[in-house]
């Protein structure tokens, strides 16, 4: 291969995306064990399976767009908006199970007032629990961070593809790159966030400083590798 | 301290070191043996020495799962699993393709040993200095466990193509859609023991023994991709020598369950309800 400016645009384009993967797990309300038992506000599984879902999810819509377009930015539209929509079903059916089968009234604990309704938060809050459900301001904090994921999802995607060709290898790569980001955000919230209210939200940039080692690494090495055939 | 080594900051009855070279050594001389058997007498029938391989990387991985999450990380024992898979893809398909433009394809599992030990290394560093974890394996668990997880999926893919071609490997593996499965199987193998073991009460030797047991499920899984693959032998004789390492490790398995419960009863059937 040859190095010239567009190689760098594509490594340039797969650190965005490491990057936006990356802080867009921030944004997701994640839960972890204890919200699966109604005890903390969030969504009740683990941010890789939040994250790598919505990435997933991201990916797919992608691909589809750019199976009939080039367009960078219906691409990454694309992307952003399945991602979105992965993120924002599995709140919707979550909060159902958690306000019709559990019963739990949605409150969160980091916050006083919920700051995008206003309602307050602490009479609602169970004793010994931090919250319960995904509040109004978890819900589109989750929003924000499936579509970040997304987009993050469908620039690496992009330029993989452009460089090998090869959807299935373009595919399994950009899993690898969103895994890599995702795990090490997560380690940086160490395992459970409600959003961007929260004041875990103050460490981002530790994560933007370990995302953006870790891409820059992994997209040398993806701008050498070949499609094959 | 008992017999089979508990955790808690890991203590262990098999010293990590030896494990580590078990691991790489043996799934090297593995993947190398199986692929220059197959070439040199022009068959697929030694296809299944790739998948005997991947068991001591999976060992060695999931060694060091153990010996990281014995910290607690906090996000769940899976989250460091996909970590190591996710190293791990990405250094064999890097590997595979920079063999082929060198024009060697039996350079690839040395430079993605290589890749792998240095970029999980790095990562490692990261996770300690940058988020500032302060786990003092934290480097040597994540070098340990992205070389694992490359060679785990090297191993199996080679099981699936029976060459280490990349063109190959490409076509069988990635293009088929297999990789899929050998990516969770994979992660099943090397984050599911400590996982499923882990507590007070937890011994190193249980955990590896579900490790290998695991790593069987995963044969008999690269054995019915091989069946399309490269037709009714060398899928049939990894479908069967997965199903004997599984069965025989399995009866290991619950054989140290038992050795570590307080009491293994039988419940019967359950009773009826009475309100």
């Amino acid at each position: 291969m040859n190095f010239d400016t567009s190689t760098i645009i594509y490594i340039l384009e797969i650190l965005v995306g490491g990057l936006l993967v990356g802080i867009g797990v921030h944004f997701v309300p994640v839960g972890g064990a204890p919200a699966a038992m109604a005890q903390a506000a969030g969504i009740g599984t683990g941010t890789v399976q939040l994250a790598a879902g919505s990435g997933l999810t991201g990916l797919l819509a992608a691909g589809l767009m750019m199976s009939v377009t080039d367009n960078l930015w219906l691409i990454l539209a694309s992307g952003a908006v399945g991602a979105g929509i992965m993120m924002g079903s599995t709140m919707l059916t979550g909060s159902w199970i958690y306000a019709y089968a559990v019963g739990a009234p949605f409150a969160s604990a980091k916050v006083n007032f919920d700051p995008i309704t206003g309602f307050s938060q602490p009479p609602y809050v169970a004793p010994g629990t931090v919250g319960q459900g995904i509040p109004t301001i978890c819900f589109v904090s989750g929003l924000i961070g499936g579509m970040m994921g997304g987009l993050g999802g469908a620039m690496i995607y992009y330029p993989l593809y452009l460089i090998n060709g090869n959807a299935a290898l373009s595919a399994m790569f950009a899993i690898g790159i969103f895994l890599v980001n995702a795990v090490i955000a997560s380690w940086n919230i160490q395992g459970t966030i409600e959003g961007f209210h929260d004041p875990k939200f103050k460490k981002w940039p530790f994560a933007f400083k370990a995302c953006a080692i870790a891409s820059i690494l992994l997209a040398l090495a993806s701008v050498l590798i070949t499609g094959g055939a | 301290m008992s017999l089979g080594g508990a955790a808690g900051g890991a203590p262990s009855a098999y010293d990590p070191k030896k494990l580590r070279m078990y691991g790489l050594v043996g799934s090297i001389v593995g993947i190398y043996l199986g692929a220059i058997l197959n070439s040199a007498l022009d068959t697929n029938v030694f296809s299944f020495i790739g998948a005997v391989a991947a068991i001591f990387a999976v060992v060695m991985g999931a060694n060091a799962v153990r010996r990281v999450c014995a910290y607690g990380i906090g996000t769940g024992v899976p989250s460091i699993g996909m970590l190591a898979l996710g190293m791990g893809i990405i250094a064999v398909m890097f590997g595979l393709s920079m063999a082929e433009t060198l024009g060697s394809v039996l350079l690839g599992p040395i430079i993605i040993l290589v890749y792998a030990g240095v970029f999980g290394y790095i990562i490692g560093v990261i996770a300690n200095k940058v988020i500032k974890f302060n786990i003092p394996v934290m480097e040597e668990g994540n070098a340990d466990l992205s070389m694992a997880g490359a060679l785990a999926l090297l191993g199996w893919s080679f099981a699936i193509s029976g060459t280490l071609g990349y063109v190959d490997i490409l076509n069988n593996v990635l293009m088929t859609g297999y990789i899929a499965i050998i990516f969770i199987a994979g992660g099943l193998a090397i984050l599911h023991p400590f996982n499923a073991n882990l507590g007070p009460d937890e011994k190193q030797d249980r955990t590896l023994v579900n490790a290998v047991m695991c790593s069987g499920i995963a044969m008999i899984a690269t054995g019915i991709a091989a069946l399309a693959t490269q037709g009714m032998a060398a899928g049939l004789l990894q479908l069967v020598i997965g199903f004997a390492i599984w069965f025989y490790f399995f009866k290991m398995y619950y054989r140290l369950v038992k050795r570590d419960a307080s009491a293994v009863v039988g419940t019967g059937l359950l009773p009826p309800t009475v309100q």
